[in-house]
This record gives structure tokens, C-alpha cells and sequence, in this order.
């Protein structure tokens, strides 16, 4: 068993870091306050060929492994939790699924694009009576000659408002529930097709989730990604690996709450000495460097079992789960180490705090992970 | 044309610690690129597109230098090929000795007519390199570089100087030091990394080299740390700001301070 990275993964980290240190860290604290979308942002993540990093050079991506993409988040959203939210999103959520069930022509019509970084992807699964519970959902998709009418709503779309291309999720057949489902690739700016305002959010302010509705939207047979009725396949196969990219961002806003916590301790003087001389927060440093460590291990694991091409559902759910409480549980630790400055937007702390907690949430609630936990171990 | 850009592959002081007893402990900094040395790559990149010219990046030092990520560090940024030194006699290398061992590789890789350099290494910032290489080629030697453009033997060269810039036509084969802030080094996407690892690597022998022998050995004797003096911890909290800068001039004055 090796620990160690290639030296390809070890160069990805330092050099994400060095982009995300130059142009994500100065804008966080800005877009986060201003929950303001980064626009500028995106080109330049294109530039760098990390908006499709898996995907194989020929198909627009960057031929990545990985593991490669997560430390990539990881870095990314350490500086910038919102920005790696846009990536992760995109490369996960909406790119994976026309890779990976799109057709010929799919693929060249959008997969090398998204895969590129040119349109922004976003993934349209979620509905206001229909979370955690996804196969419950009421949007629809009925066949009308060679077109599709879809109408329903869906919310907390993230990257909606600026996407060019979306996976929807609708019902061609209402009768047989979540196995009636199938999925959709819907362009922007199709008739019938309307972006709501963005929700204010607790945190990861600069991504922007407003819901998205359908009335009497017409969209080609064309548009059917995979087979009717496997949308919910889809969705969830999807799912399981968007999981370990949401991960990945728990990881890097839980390494920011780390190293901002030690820097803090190392220059804050109570009572004659620095606050890392006294034991009350080396043992809370100590918590929080083995917790991190060990969501570190179980993320990279994830994502190489992806690479090796081996079942990840598990794995990647157990990445999912304890990353996330570990990036709350961290943060938490921050604020109370900086103590009356952690709880001011003085300390970038206060917004690893609010950003952490979505992550528990999103893709899959930490109680899904558990219950997709249990159903492995139980077998 | 023919360009070579040094570069080191070292370890950042601000991630060491110092001991008690005043040593450097380095066990936990991790080596990379010397911080400026991406700018005179990123300078010498434009040049090299330019003149359609080949870029080559030269490196020597001790056990490591010659590794992997070293190597594909440094390719990523925008080498053609890299020509690499690695000997364990050269870890504790002085300026001059080092400078001598790259003028040797140099003329080994022969019809180099430029040769651009970092402002100054991260870990020594002895600024020494640059010249002491030109002097053992023969050649002139630039420092605070801003631009450079041209082709072999006819060069335009922008410098800075106290007060303003210079310009410089240069028809022969030169060493460049490039200033900090010459140009923002881009950072290489993620085909670039993928492609380093295929780029070639040429390691060079120390002992094939002909290195010109050094006349005089220094060997460090002795090192010592100033005097901490305790902070006096003394305040000023006079109300009327012209009589509160007396008393600090005049407390400055007594410690000898001023």
C-alpha cells in the first residue's frame, strides 16, 4: 500500500494551490459578501484545463486520473469553497452524465465543450417536495411526436442562472414512480425554460442555486440522455461520484479552518505567550489535523477507487459522510481558537463555518451516506 | 538560437524553523522551484517564441535535483527540454563553484548565445550567480532585467535602474539576471503538467564536465547569531504629538537607536 503521491498528483496540488492563491483567495471573502457569482473566474479555469479534468484529452478534458481532480477541488476550494462548488458541479454532475450516457451525437454536440470549460454544465435533480426522497418527483416529460413537453420546477440548481446546459430529470411515466423517470440535456434559452432568482444562502454564497421551471417546454427526442425510464439510474450513478467531489470541497474548507487556526494560535498572545504553548488548543489542533487527515485518506480512496475502475458507491459515501461533519466540526474548532475575532469577517474562519455545513447536506444528506453505508455493511 | 534559463530546485527559508541552539532545521520544508525562477522562465519563454528559438532549462546541485518531480516541476513551466547536474559534492557548492559547474554545461550544450537567470535564489539570495557565471563565459552580464527582445546576436534589453529604465542593444552572447517583477509567470494548465513528464531529460556527469578548477577554497569556520537584547517594552503615551516624537527621539538616542 502506497500513500505517497505521483509525482503528477503532487504537482497538480502545487500548482492549483499557486492559481487558487493568485486568484480565487483575494476574491472569496468579496464574492462571499457580495454573493456574487465569479465570472471572471471561469475562463481561466478553463485556460487551465481544470473545468473537465477526467474526461480524455481527445473529448475536450484533460486526460486527469482521479485522484488529480480531487486534490484539485480540494485546493481550489480551500481557497474558495464557492468556486470549487461551480467546478465540482460541472465536472461531476452535469459533464459525467453525458459522458458517460450520451450518445455519439450528444458527445459532440455538448460533451466537448462542457468538457473544456466553454459551457457551463449544471444538474437539475432536486424539487420542492422532492430531496432526499429524488424518485418522488413530479416534474414531467411527456412525448409529443419527435419532442418531448416538459413542465415541473426544480430548486437549489447550482451554477443556473449561467449555465448553457442543463440535466433535467423528468417523469415519462408517471405511473411506474422513481423507474419512470429518465433524463434530459436542456439548453439554455429554450422556450418554456425560466431561471428563478438565486436563494440567499447561509454560505457558498458566490455559487448560485435559484430554481429553474418548466412550462410547456419543448425539447427534441434528441435530448433523452440514456434510455426512457433510467433516469433515476442516472441520477443516482451520478450521484455517487458528484459525492466524492463534495468531499473534496469539505476537505479543503477544513484544511483552510486548520491552517488559519494555526497560524492564529502561533501569533495570538494571552497571558505572557502564545495560545499554542497551552494545552487547551494543541489538543483541539491535534483533533483537528487527525480528523482532517483521516477525510483526507478516505477521499483519496474514493477517488482512486474510481481510477482503478472498481465499485466506489460505498467509498465514496463514507469520503462524503465524514469529510462533511469533519469540515463543520473543524470549522467550529476555528471560531472557537480565534475566539471574539473568529465570530468577525475580520478572520476567514466565520466563512469556512457558514460554507461547511451545506456540504452535509448537498448531493446526498450526511443520513443517505448512512443509509448507503449501512445497506454495504449489512449485506 | 539556442536559450538556456538556470533554475533551482530548493527549500523555501519561511517553511524551515530555527533551533534553539540557532541551527536550521529544513526537515520540514518541502524542495520546489526557487521563487523567481518562474519569471526568468516566463521571460525567456516569450523570447524563445518569439525568435523561434530552443528553450533549456540548466540546473546543478546535490541528491535530488535530478528527481522527477524536479524535473517535470520544471518543464511545466514552458522548458523545451531540461539539462540537469546532479552530484552530491555540489549540495554544499559556494556562488563560484556553482556558477563554474553551469558555465561548463554551457559550452557543453554548445550554440547557446543566451543565458537568463532568476533574480536571486530563494534560500541564499547571494544575487552572485548571474555575474560569476558571465565571467566564466566570457560574456557580459545584465541584471534587473524587465524585457528582452530580438533575436541571436541582436538583443533589446530593458533594465531598471535607480530612477527609471535603460535600454540596451546587445549583438553577442549575454547572461540576463531577471528582475523580480519582470513578467507574472503563467501557471501551467493540467495538459502542460501531463506533458512535462514526456519532455526530455539530459543528465549530465559532473565529472565529463570541464569544469575550470578553483584556485582558492573557503571553508565556513564559524557562525554566530546577534545579541537578542530584551524588549524594553517602554511606552510612550504623551497626549501632545510633538512632545511624544522628543521623547521618542530622545529614548531612541539613549539606546543608541538613533
Amino acid at each position: 500500500m502506497d500513500f505517497e503521491l505521483t509525482d503528477e498528483q503532487d504537482l497538480v496540488r502545487s500548482t492549483v494551490r499557486e492559481f487558487a492563491a493568485a486568484e480565487l483567495a483575494p476574491i472569496a471573502g468579496e464574492i462571499d459578501r457580495d454573493h456574487r457569482f465569479p465570472h471572471e473566474t471561469l475562463p481561466k479555469l478553463a485556460e487551465l484545463n481544470l473545468m473537465g479534468m477526467p474526461y480524455p484529452d481527445k473529448l475536450g478534458g484533460a486526460g486527469m486520473d482521479y485522484v488529480s481532480y480531487v486534490i484539485a477541488v480540494e485546493e481550489i476550494s480551500r481557497a474558495c469553497a464557492s468556486t470549487g462548488i461551480i467546478l465540482s458541479a460541472h465536472t461531476s454532475l452535469a459533464t459525467w452524465p453525458v459522458y458517460k450516457f450520451g450518445t455519439q451525437a450528444q458527445h459532440d454536440k455538448y460533451l466537448t465543450d462542457m468538457a473544456s470549460g466553454h459551457r457551463l454544465g449544471a444538474f437539475a435533480l432536486t424539487e420542492p417536495a422532492a430531496g432526499t426522497d429524488a424518485g418522488a418527483g413530479t416534474a414531467t416529460a411527456v412525448p409529443s411526436g419527435d419532442e418531448y413537453i416538459l413542465n415541473g420546477s426544480k430548486i437549489f440548481i447550482t451554477n443556473a442562472p449561467y449555465a448553457d446546459v442543463y440535466i433535467v430529470f423528468a417523469k415519462t411515466d408517471q405511473e411506474r414512480g422513481a423507474r419512470g423517470m429518465s433524463a434530459f440535456i436542456v439548453e439554455k434559452g429554450t422556450p418554456g425554460f425560466t431561471v428563478g432568482e438565486a436563494e440567499h444562502k447561509l454560505g457558498i454564497r458566490g455559487s448560485s442555486t435559484p430554481p429553474i421551471y418548466f412550462a410547456d417546454c419543448r425539447i427534441p427526442q434528441s435530448a433523452l440522455l440514456g434510455e426512457e425510464g433510467s433516469g433515476f439510474k442516472i441520477a443516482m450513478q451520478t450521484l455517487d461520484g458528484g459525492r466524492i467531489g463534495v468531499a473534496a470541497q469539505a476537505l479543503g474548507i477544513a484544511q483552510a479552518a486548520l491552517d488559519a487556526s494555526i497560524a492564529y494560535a502561533k501569533e495570538r498572545v494571552q497571558f505572557g505567550k502564545p495560545i499554542a504553548t497551552l494545552q487547551a488548543i494543541q489538543w483541539m489542533i491535534a483533533d483537528m489535523a487527525t480528523e482532517v487527515d483521516a477525510a483526507r485518506l478516505l477521499v483519496y480512496r474514493a477517488a482512486s477507487c474510481v481510477d482503478k475502475n472498481v465499485p466506489y458507491s460505498t467509498e465514496g459515501a463514507m469520503a462524503k459522510l465524514f469529510a462533511s461533519e469533519t469540515a463543520t466540526r473543524v470549522a467550529g474548532k476555528a471560531i472557537q481558537i480565534h475566539g471574539g475575532y473568529g465570530y468577525t469577517e475580520s478572520y476567514p474562519v466565520e466563512r469556512n463555518y457558514r460554507d461547511a455545513k451545506i456540504t452535509e447536506l448537498y448531493e446526498g444528506t450526511s443520513e443517505v451516506q448512512r443509509m448507503v453505508i449501512a445497506r454495504s455493511s449489512l449485506r | 538560437m539556442r536559450i538556456v534559463v538556470t533554475y533551482k530546485w530548493t527549500c523555501d527559508p519561511e517553511e524551515s524553523t530555527v533551533r534553539a541552539d540557532g541551527t536550521v532545521d529544513w526537515s520540514r520544508a518541502k524542495p520546489g522551484l526557487s521563487t523567481y525562477d518562474p519569471v526568468a522562465i516566463e521571460l525567456a519563454r516569450r523570447l524563445a517564441d518569439e525568435a523561434d528559438a530552443e528553450l533549456i532549462g540548466l540546473t546543478a546541485g546535490g541528491k535530488g535535483v535530478g528527481a522527477p518531480i524536479a524535473t517535470k516541476t520544471a518543464l511545466s513551466r514552458g522548458l523545451d527540454r531540461v539539462v540537469v547536474i546532479e552530484d552530491d559534492s555540489l549540495r554544499e557548492a559556494g556562488r563560484s563553484e556553482l556558477a563554474a559547474v553551469l558555465a561548463a554545461a554551457v559550452r557543453q550544450i554548445g550554440d547557446v548565445t543566451l543565458v537568463i537567470t532568476g533574480d536571486s535564489s530563494v534560500d541564499v539570495a547571494a544575487k552572485m550567480v548571474p555575474t560569476v557565471l558571465a565571467g566564466e563565459l566570457g560574456w557580459p552580464a545584465v541584471a534587473e532585467v524587465t524585457a528582452v527582445a530580438g533575436q541571436a546576436g541582436a538583443l533589446r534589453v530593458e533594465r531598471a535602474i535607480p530612477g527609471g529604465a535603460q535600454v540596451l542593444e546587445i549583438s553577442g552572447p549575454v547572461v540576463l539576471a531577471a528582475s523580480a517583477d519582470a513578467a507574472v509567470p503563467h501557471v501551467p494548465g493540467m495538459k502542460e503538467l501531463l506533458a512535462a513528464g514526456k519532455k526530455p531529460v539530459d543528465l549530465l556527469a559532473l565529472s565529463a564536465l570541464k569544469v575550470t578548477p578553483r584556485n582558492a577554497a573557503m571553508t565556513v569556520t564559524g557562525r554566530s547569531r546577534p545579541e537578542r537584547k530584551a524588549r524594553k517594552g517602554q511606552l510612550i503615551d504623551t497626549a501632545d504629538p510633538a512632545a511624544a516624537a522628543a521623547e521618542l527621539v530622545a529614548a531612541l538616542r539613549e539606546v543608541g537607536a538613533l
